[in-house]
């Protein structure tokens, strides 16, 4: 296959695979399943030959596709792979082919859902893939509507309170992007040519490459601002995290390891993609901001899990506040008198903040479906009526223990060396800061063990359905070999990720720290008074 | 020794610690794989557990052999300080792998060798042998399917559960290999690595009973309270991450891929020169912080520099800030003042646990980490550490007086000896506190494989007070307890010596040099008496609880006679090891200060202890004793020692040997005391109240806050929307609506009332005109005007 078309390959897998589905009949609950895993599994075998085509000592981007699309507006069909982009395709791959094996406890209307199901999965590779801030706006919504499907027909009870806050909340977040485009779109066109939509493009003009073209301060802040909390919203940094609680307890399993393991990351990768590049003066000015609000995030998050009592929500705090992690690492990039002071530091903070953002979307993954094996059995999700599996399930409590302990960020499991690099990058930027963010580690702790001894540890089992415990079955014991494998191989030689991105991130670091910031400096005294 | 022996050296010394440090990690998959897919009655696992880690004591000891003949035993020979000669590196350093590289800066899996490194790894090896050889037999009661906890109740009766014995030697095994990682880190960041990773292993022994809730709750406040230690150890990390950009202990060259060498700077060599000696720039007009001066190794471009380096500056108090950070792990892995609550919590676990991860090993690696990295520590720091020693080792020993729990005593006993070795490394007695370091590892191990024999003979019984006269039931564990006894009190005979070579136990040896340290560093700074008062003070006061131990437990007529009568002498598979360790706890120190064992350690004593520090610290104020001014007291201190001990020993004698004084009398005369230490100093309580409830509360507010103002304020703003939205249909209803309504029917009534004009007369017709035409001429005669 040639590597032009093997981008497009990628992303639209799925949506044949949801064509084929929907010419199928819709009781042949079997076949359809099995084309639902085989759709998964070949882009995840897709993601896998695009890793070996890769070339990870080259920074830019690769295997670039660009064909005219809407001519009118100088839309294109652009696509590109780089370091930052790859690592995060694999992981959509890997996520969600477990996550369609997790599948089966579905039984509702299968068509639907496996329609659905891959029909999210090409909006999001879209996303990772598209190098048109249009085509990537396209695909940020043709991912949501499924999802907000997903969730409101096959959710809990409150699904449809659930389904149109996630709706709510990203679709500001949508309009809130729309607004910047429309500014850079406008920004971008000069007398001779009309404005671009081209991501970097639009980056080069942002960092004051292109000649006589520039994207104001004021125009860089209010984009900055509008990007960040479209962006925000969906990491999610406090205090646009609310949705996400409720997503993921109504959410199915499957759905939520999705929107755990992939979704939140889109949100840290188009901070990355799209803020940073496009607005650098704008997120130099709001770094305070930024540090601030992943620090607060982290804490938050971890608080807010300590005293839940539904299983699920928990997790989802802690997603609030291991998320939070990335945006401490992107965001501590320190100036002093126009100067970017300790480039290696904030290096390091971005590589951190990627390395968490795939830990994550391993270990959050599990967790949910950790927590979706046991719901499976006893349809509850109270903590404090659980307790015992260990003993009844113990290849089970094996498994989520390691996971869970993954999560909790102990080394040689993936939490870890996300966590650690972007704290102890964060002390160059803001001492107390960096203190704040290292006291996570006793508050992630405490809730992580406080919730395995009660859901795990103790003689017996406490709750209703305890005739339903069975042993672990086989295929969901393989999703969490899985899982765990990954953390393991992560935690223990990151480098196989940091080997991928280290490149592509630190050429990103390095085009940031030469944009001229002298104009800028006497903004951030101010802030620091 | 030349740079191509040298090399080689290195490689067969990293060959074979690797080999004795993987070892286990394999036998932990095997174990835990195999064991789970297997039936429930095969001693297997244990073997494999036995083998791994014999077959790494063997790896250890042939290295420490190897390290000998390269060196051909330098460090036993000579008896000059290391400090004085610089010709051969003492440390063999390399890489594993590179986790991670972000232009100059490196974190790596790297291992540092030196003769620390093969004192622990070799003294690891031999004890977790010992220990799980002893489990074999300890822990058979797990060999079934059908295991009956009488600890936990259920609505059934006692709880049954299948066999836990292969998990039990995995965890073991997976400990074994987190100790022996840390032991070979070769920079700080892996030491906190493998710092983790022993504490996560320490979890799941402590909670290897899981069903017991007091178990799992003592697992998760062992971790959590080491994670307090652990947050402190971050900011360390953090600082000097920021101000050295490096991790690694010592620097070394490498080649890099052009095949130049390249020298990776190292924190020590970073912060101290040759002679160990920090350069301090006193604060002045420019600057309000006086500073340190890092050199920058870069610039050298050799292993040894000299003269005039090249560098830059940090401020003084922040690399006090790294070291006390640092210090706060290892307050929280040692169980020191104020973190020290988790320990006898943690007795929890099964005893051969306590005997190898919580005395022996993993407790001590904060003591270790705190010698490894003495360096980097500025004379605030150490006096710091001395305090907090001083501080431990008193309350520790106070508890430990009226604690019944024969595991409990040995758990705050250990506190406390931990505390005597912070103290001798906080004093300036490097060496002495590591000293003691070795020789407590193997008396305490015994120890508690003692009581660990005692427990088992009794049928899990671990209250003294039901015990007595046991020494008739199990003369062995009796005997070789009895020599624990006297080697943690530091007995010896006096004045008599046979060809030079004093009777005493190793206890008596290391205690004697860190008792000897600390008399000095108190003369050479007088306000700092009490850090050689209270060891003294507190090496009675261990004399007197441990023969408390051994004569309420061993001696006299039996209290509780249903435990005395089906007491037992444990198997031979539980008592053979007890022999090996009383046989070390007895004569690994043997000839003290001229013997093997420290000159050993103190060929690793970095250069700026042999001679003592003057007039130091930002006050300029502090002084640390050199060998010679040690030497001069040695003498005095062992004798004030020796004589407190036989003190305590003498009156727990008359307490509970000969039964003399009756105890509950004094319990009576000072309830209020006894109370206070029977609560344990009252920290359990404190740190609820102060700590634990106030973040449950704090996280039902942020809950709260989520719930009502971040979703309330989302809910109302949803509100309003509908409201308005429902108002905007009124208002097209009514009003809008209303409007179009009301034209269409007023143009409609305007028609209907029209109708009636419609005559059909000709004649008005053209009176309507003409009345037109006029109206029209009016009108246009006024806007003309």
């Amino acid at each position: 296959m040639s590597n032009e078309f093997l981008l497009s390959a990628i992303i639209f897998l799925p949506t044949v695979g949801a064509l084929v589905l929907s010419i199928m009949d819709g009781g042949a609950e079997k076949a359809l399943r099995k084309i639902g895993y085989f759709t998964t599994a070949a882009t995840f075998a897709l993601t896998l030959v695009l890793l070996a085509e890769f070339d990870s000592s080259v920074s830019g981007m690769q295997m670039e596709v660009k064909a005219e699309w809407i001519k009118n507006w100088n839309v294109n069909y652009q696509l590109g792979v780089d370091g930052i982009s790859l690592t995060l395709v694999l992981l959509t791959g890997l996520v969600c082919f477990l996550a369609m094996l997790a599948s089966d406890s579905i039984k509702k209307d299968i068509k639907g859902y496996l329609i659905l199901f891959l029909l999210l999965e090409t909006g999001m590779l879209g996303v990772f893939l598209s190098l048109d801030f249009f085509l990537f706006y396209v695909f940020w919504e043709v991912m949501l509507l499924p999802m907000y499907f997903l969730i409101g027909i096959w959710g809990g009870p409150r699904r449809e309170y659930a389904a149109m806050k996630f709706f709510l909340y990203t679709l500001v977040g949508s309009v809130l992007m729309l607004i910047a485009l429309l500014m850079f779109y406008f920004g971008s066109a000069t007398t001779t040519s009309p404005g671009s939509f081209d991501l970097l493009h639009l980056a080069r003009i942002g960092q004051g490459k292109v000649p006589g073209l520039v994207f104001s301060e004021t125009l860089q802040m209010t984009a900055f601002v509008l990007l960040f909390i479209g962006f925000a919203i969906k990491v999610p940094v406090v205090p646009f995290h609310t949705w996400l609680p409720d997503a993921h307890v109504e959410a199915p399993t499957p759905i939520s390891m999705i929107l755990a393991g992939v979704l939140l990351k889109m949100g840290g990768y188009g901070i990355l993609r799209i803020a940073f590049p496009i607005c650098p003066q704008g997120a130099q000015w709001a770094s305070y901001v930024l540090v601030f609000l992943g620090v607060l995030s982290i804490i938050y998050g971890a608080f807010a899990a300590m005293a839940q009592t539904d299983f699920k929500r928990l997790v989802a705090y802690s997603s609030v506040s291991h998320m939070g992690y990335v945006l401490l690492g992107i965001a501590v990039w320190k100036l002093s008198e126009g100067k970017t002071v300790g480039a290696e530091y904030w290096k390091m903070g971005m590589n951190g903040a990627m390395f968490q953002m795939l830990a994550h979307g391993i270990s959050s993954a599990g967790m949910f479906f950790m927590v979706g094996v046991i719901y499976d059995r006893v349809h509850h999700r109270d903590v404090n009526k659980f307790g015992g599996l260990m003993g009844l399930m113990p290849l089970y409590g094996g498994l989520a223990v390691g996971i869970f302990f993954a999560g909790l960020g102990l080394p040689g499991l993936c939490g870890f060396i996300g966590e650690v690099f972007t704290v102890l990058s964060a002390w160059n930027y803001h001492p107390i800061m960096a203190i704040i963010s290292a006291s996570g580690v006793i508050l992630t702790a405490g809730y992580i063990l406080w919730t395995i001894q009660r859901v795990f540890l103790g003689p017996e089992y406490k709750g209703p359905h305890p005739e339903a415990i069975t042993p672990i079955l086989p295929r969901e014991a393989f999703i969490g070999f899985v899982l765990l494998g990954f953390a393991i191989l992560l935690g223990v030689y990151p480098e196989s990720m940091f080997g991928l991105m280290r490149e592509s991130i630190n050429q990103l670091v390095n085009d940031l720290v030469k944009v001229d910031m002298s104009s800028l400096a006497g903004v951030n005294t101010l802030l620091k008074r | 020794m030349d740079p191509q022996t040298y090399q080689s050296t290195g490689e067969m010394l990293r060959n074979l610690l690797t080999l004795a440090w993987l070892l286990p990690l394999a036998g932990f998959v095997l174990e835990v794989f195999a064991g789970y897919w297997s039936h429930r009655l095969s001693r297997a696992a244990a073997y494999s557990a036995v083998f791994c880690i014999a077959a790494g004591f063997v790896c250890s000891f042939a290295a420490l052999m190897y390290w000998g003949h390269q060196t051909h035993w330098s460090a036993l020979e000579s008896h000059a300080s290391p400090a004085d000669h610089h010709d051969v590196l003492k440390y063999f350093s390399g890489t594993y792998y590179t986790l991670a590289e972000f232009g100059k800066l490196r974190i790596a899996i790297d291992y540092h060798i030196d003769s620390l490194t093969l004192v622990m790894f070799t003294m690891v090896t031999l004890i977790a042998t010992m220990i799980h050889i002893f489990a074999i037999g300890y822990m058979s009661d797990e060999l079934t399917e059908h295991y009956e906890d009488h600890q936990v109740h259920t609505a059934h009766g006692h709880f049954h559960r299948p066999g836990r014995f292969y998990m039990f030697f995995a965890y073991l095994s997976l400990f074994s290999f987190s100790m022996l990682g840390l032991v070979l880190a070769g920079n700080v960041f892996q030491v906190f690595v493998f710092w983790e990773l022993v504490g996560v292993c320490s979890y799941f022994l402590i909670g290897f009973y899981f069903e017991r809730k007091s178990a799992s709750t003592a697992a998760n406040k062992a971790f959590i309270m080491n994670r307090v230690g652990d947050f402190g150890f971050l900011i360390g990390l953090m600082i000097l991450w920021t101000w050295f950009g490096t991790f690694q202990f010592n620097e070394r060259v490498e080649s890099d891929a052009n095949g130049r060498d390249v020298v990776m700077p190292g924190l020590f060599d970073m912060l101290r020169d040759d002679h160990g000696n920090v350069t301090v720039l006193p604060a002045n007009d420019h600057d309000s912080y006086a500073r340190v001066f890092l050199a920058d190794p870069g610039h050298s471009g050799a292993l040894k520099h000299e003269g005039h380096k090249e560098g830059k500056t940090m401020p003084y108090f922040l690399l006090v800030v790294a070291g006390l950070g640092i210090f706060a792990g290892c307050v929280g892995k040692s169980a020191q003042f104020p973190l020290q609550t988790w320990l006898p919590d943690a007795m929890e676990g099964p005893t051969p646990v306590s005997a190898l991860v919580h005395s022996a090993t993993m407790v001590a690696a904060g003591v270790y980490l705190a010698g490894r990295f003495y360096p980097m520590f500025l004379p605030e720091v150490l006096l710091t550490i001395a305090y907090v020693g001083c501080i431990t080792l008193f309350m520790a020993a106070t508890i430990a007086v009226v604690a019944t729990d024969i595991k409990r005593v040995l758990a705050y006993s250990t506190i406390s000896q931990l505390g005597y070795m912070m103290l001798g490394i906080g004093v300036g007695g490097w060496t002495a506190g590591l000293f003691h370091l070795i020789t407590h590892a193997f008396f305490k191990s015994l120890m508690f494989l003692c009581s660990g024999s005692v427990i088992h003979g009794c049928h899990h019984e671990q209250e003294m007070p039901k015990m007595g006269g046991l020494i008739r039931k199990m003369p062995i564990t009796a005997y070789t307890m009895l020599v624990g006894v006297i080697a943690i009190c530091g007995l010896a005979i006096p004045g008599i010596s046979i060809f030079g070579i004093k009777i005493a136990f190793s206890g008596y040896h290391s205690k004697d040099a860190i008792i000897a340290t600390a008399m000095t560093f108190s003369q050479l700074n007088g306000s700092h008496f009490l850090l050689f008062v209270v060891p003294l003070l507190g090496a009675g006061i261990t004399a007197f609880y441990m023969f408390r131990l051994w004569f309420y437990t061993f001696i006299g007529q039996p209290r509780d006679h249903h435990v005395y009568d089906h007491a037992h002498e444990s198997p031979v598979v539980m008592w053979a090891p007890l022999i090996v360790l009383s046989f070390f706890a007895a004569f690994v120190a043997f000839k003290g200060e001229a013997g093997s064992l420290f000159k050993l350690l103190l060929d690793t004593e970095p250069a700026s202890v042999a001679h003592g520090l003057h007039d130091v610290g930002l006050a300029g104020d502090l002084n640390f004793p050199s060998h010679v001014g040690i030497e001069e007291n040695h003498k005095a201190a062992g004798l004030y020692a020796l004589l407190v001990a036989v003190m305590g020993t003498t009156l727990a004698y008359l307490f509970y040997g000969a039964r003399v004084l009756n105890p509950a009398e004094v319990k009576r005369q000072f309830a209020g005391v006894h109370n206070f230490l029977v609560e344990k100093w009252q920290f359990d309580i404190l740190y609820d109240a102060a700590f634990v409830r106030p973040v449950h509360v704090i996280a039902k507010w942020f809950v709260a806050f989520d719930r009502n103002v971040l979703d309330g304020f989302l809910h109302a703003t949803a509100r309003t929307a509908v409201s308005i939205a429902t108002l905007d249909r009124r208002f097209d209803e009514t009003v809008v609506d209303g409007l179009v309504n009301l034209v269409g029917n007023v143009t409609y009534d305007a028609g209907r009332s029209l109708r009636y004009v419609q005559t059909g007369r000709l004649r008005q017709y053209v009176m309507f005109i003409v009345l037109g035409v006029v109206g029209i001429w009016i009108v246009m005669r006024l806007f003309a005007a």
